[in-house]
């Protein structure tokens, strides 16, 4: 084994085991906050393990929209939102854990007989490393030109409607408490500083 | 869409105004930073100060009266004066005079009102002590000659911007001797003694 | 036309080859040099831009500046950084320590990392990795999460304020950005910022990108001055409203991070515009006009080192100059409120861009000599 390959395993090693102890932190911690930068550790290890695979672009789109879009709104709406919630009971707890649990170790169980069985080392196409980026956009204006445009076209909806819930003149009044809201301006008119007593 | 299209050119409108206002901006910036540094390098150099500098108070005990007209016009009745009448001259004998310039605000008053000119406003104004109650100066301390700028051998002293030659923004480079810009006020009287009766003669001519 | 120029890393191993050292252990020794040489590089460029800050902001503003730290008061950002390393490391009582000490690291290492992707001449660069100008928009998006770790961490209402506001600053200009990189990209079809560069060093400074993209090269400078957060736009750290923003409760070497995180940032961006519009290590005139002028044969060993130092002085010269732009804007114009910001970024800058994509595209198709076919 040489240099390059031995250094790889140690990275995969490494990137795995960052994947797979964030996840549970994202999923066991009590902090939310600390689930929230953990999930953007998560999403690090994974651009990572992309790097890895010799897809640097997909890898650079990972960083970009997963950690700097999708993690950062997260942790915003985290942080803006700033309610005390006390939690409800929730009845047969105990039931529902232990039925969550067998369909998970039943999952984990066939993911392992999928892992032991399967010849994994297919002659697949090569990697094609830098020119992936151009074989992307190829991609994405040929055959998967109908599933791109979908996606944006769910986007755009997505964005027209957190649109029209931000914006409060389209309501005239505030839904919860039925008080008008408008949409003055934040700043106050400018009032004359000497009050003008002749009219 | 005629309103459209005013909308967007006054828009770019407003988008280029920025940038010209912005461009302005920068120019003077720029200007700015050709300029001399207006710097005073303190310790080492320090600005002669003006001729009507309020600074610390200068008294002459022989010359006082203790007529405590000092006490009187100050805002805050600073000054102490410490005196006894004698009963065989029938005159007050001054003992001690203080004045705390920890409190002193240098508004001149009781140099204006002072009978006998014993008071007077001095050019010094390094008054920093360790402790606050050193500030309280009495007689003694009031009657020390001031420090001197200009004499002072480990100080450059410079000229203050209103009394530079004309033109010139930099008192590194005049010399002590050059005049300031402008007349001194003895010339502005020679002119105004010589000039005065045909002035006023025109002015009412003018008038009628 | 493209030469090869100089190539440090073959000479290198090929030097330790010849001492008799086997070609992986050549290659091993090889490999922290380019780091070490990006972090002295950086360091020094933040200690020249500190000093030039202080000096021209002292010019503008009619005062000396540092004059007794060496000549000049040129050891005077020396003496700010050491001071910062003897200062206590204070993490406030009720602060989280972990993520305290976390957040300025994942601020400084993403800017760091961009480095890598600074050309200084034909091989003069650490990678020339496919992505390119992709990896620094990448990298440059990890930023808001440090600078949220660290406002939420410091447990102080101003250093929330202050992580929020630099996260939301820092995402809006991050697509105006974007854009306007993708237009350049779009001529010179490559992420790579070696092709980025030899694509307008056709014919000196008239095929510089500045005259092809000049609303994309104003649109990439004012976001390029938001994700420095530099003034106009330094809402986040506004010390009239916010004390110091998200470094409010930081001091010594972690504070020191965040500075050389700001600093670094500037430099990297001057030098990213120097690359994407300004013919990055190109001279004015085309080097090998020059080469033929002076009668030397341009593939001469001589020539070759003479080109390749008067693209590193190049490449520096406009990024300082565009430090200096910078400096001086900073002393032009006052603050932005949050509000104007996000109109500028998201209601001004946004559509511009697009249309400064479009058009490219438009033109790209229309005359694909002038706009690289």
């Amino acid at each position: 084994m040489n240099i390059a390959a031995s250094t790889e395993i140690i990275c995969f090693l490494i990137l795995g085991s960052i994947v797979i102890l964030g996840s549970l932190g994202v999923v066991l911690l009590k902090n939310i906050v600390y689930s929230a930068f953990l999930l953007g550790g998560v999403f690090m290890a994974v651009a990572g393990l992309y790097l890895l695979l010799n897809a640097s672009f997909v890898a650079a789109a990972q960083v970009l929209v997963y950690v700097g879009a999708v993690n950062v709104l997260i942790l915003f709406a985290i942080m803006l939102v700033n309610k005390k919630e006390t939690l409800k009971p929730i009845k047969g707890l105990q039931i529902r854990k232990i039925l969550s649990g067998s369909i998970c170790l039943g999952l984990l169980i066939l993911l392992i007989r999928v892992d032991i069985t399967t010849p994994w080392p297919l002659p697949g196409p090569v990697s094609i490393g830098e020119q992936a980026t151009e074989r992307i956009g190829e991609h994405l204006f040929t055959d998967y030109l109908l599933p791109f445009e979908l996606a944006s076209v769910l986007l755009l909806m997505a964005m027209i409607g957190a649109i029209v819930l931000a914006r409060r003149d389209v309501f005239s009044t505030d839904i919860e408490t039925g008080n008008n809201a408008g949409q003055e301006l934040i700043e106050k008119s400018n009032a004359p500083l000497i009050i003008d007593k002749t009219s | 869409m005629l309103g459209f299209l005013e909308k967007i050119s006054q828009y770019t409108k407003e988008a280029f105004d920025a940038a010209k206002y912005l461009t302005q901006g920068i120019a003077v910036t720029f200007d700015h930073m050709g300029r001399r540094p207006i710097t005073v390098q303190y310790p080492y150099e320090k600005l002669i100060p003006s001729e009507r500098y309020r600074g610390r108070i200068h008294y002459e005990f022989d010359k006082c009266i203790a007529c405590e007209v000092c006490v009187r016009v100050c805002p805050i009745n600073l000054p102490v004066v410490d005196w006894v009448m004698n009963k065989q001259t029938k005159k007050k004998e001054l003992r001690n005079y203080s004045i705390d310039f920890g409190v002193c605000i240098f508004c001149g008053n009781c140099v204006e009102y002072c009978p006998t000119n014993c008071l007077s406003m001095t050019e010094e104004y390094e008054l920093a002590t360790f402790d606050r109650h050193s500030l309280n100066f009495d007689n003694v301390a009031l009657g020390r000659l001031p420090s001197n700028v200009t004499t002072d051998p480990s100080v450059t002293p410079l000229k203050e911007l209103g009394y530079l030659p004309k033109k010139i923004m930099d008192p590194h480079e005049v010399s002590p001797l050059d005049p300031r810009a402008g007349k001194l006020p003895s010339e502005i009287l020679d002119w105004m003694k010589n000039t005065e009766p045909s002035d006023s003669n025109e002015n009412i001519q003018s008038r009628e | 036309m493209i030469s090869p120029g100089l190539d440090l890393q073959m000479n290198f191993e090929q030097a330790l080859e010849s001492f008799g050292f086997s070609h992986e252990v050549a290659h091993i020794l090889w490999l922290p040099l380019p780091m070490l040489l990006v972090l002295t590089a950086a360091l020094i460029g933040v200690l020249v831009t500190v000093w030039l800050e202080r000096k021209i902001s002292a010019a503008a503003q009619q005062r000396i500046g540092p004059e007794y730290a060496g000549a000049l008061g040129i050891l005077q950002p020396m003496a700010d950084g050491l001071k910062l390393l003897v200062k206590e490391d204070v993490i406030p009582k009720r602060a989280d320590g972990f993520l305290f000490t976390l957040g300025p690291i994942l601020v400084l290492i993403p800017v760091i990392l961009s480095w890598l992707i600074v050309p200084f001449g034909q091989n003069l660069l650490i990678s020339n990795v496919g992505i390119g100008i992709f990896l620094w928009i990448a990298l440059s998006s990890i930023q808001p999460i440090g600078l949220l770790m660290s406002g939420y961490a410091s447990n102080n209402k101003y250093s929330l304020l202050g992580g929020l506001r630099a996260a939301a600053q820092s995402i809006s200009y991050e697509i105006p950005l974007a854009l306007a990189v993708l237009a350049v990209v779009m001529m010179s079809n490559s992420l790579s910022t070696i092709d980025i560069v030899n694509q307008q060093n056709g014919a000196g400074f008239l095929s510089w990108n500045i005259w092809r993209q000049p609303v994309g090269f104003v649109i990439f400078w004012i976001c390029a001055l938001a994700e420095c957060e530099r003034l106009p736009f330094d809402l986040p750290e506004a010390e009239e409203e916010l004390v110091a923003g998200y470094q409010t409760e930081y001091a010594g070497m972690k504070f020191a991070l965040f500075y050389l995180g700001s600093y670094i940032n500037l430099v990297l961006s001057a030098l990213l515009v120097s690359i994407l519009y300004l013919g990055g290590w190109g001279f004015p005139i085309p080097i090998e006009w020059l080469s033929t002028w002076l009668g030397e044969s341009f593939n001469s060993p001589i020539f070759q080192l003479f080109a390749g130092s008067i693209g590193i002085v190049m490449t520096v010269l406009k990024a300082y100059l565009l430090v200096f732009l910078a400096i001086l804007l900073r002393w032009t114009t006052p603050r932005v409120r949050i509000d104007q910001l996000l109109d500028l970024g998201w209601k001004f800058l946004l559509p511009i861009s697009l249309v400064n994509l479009l058009v490219t595209a438009a033109l790209k198709l229309a005359f694909p000599i002038a706009f690289g076919g």
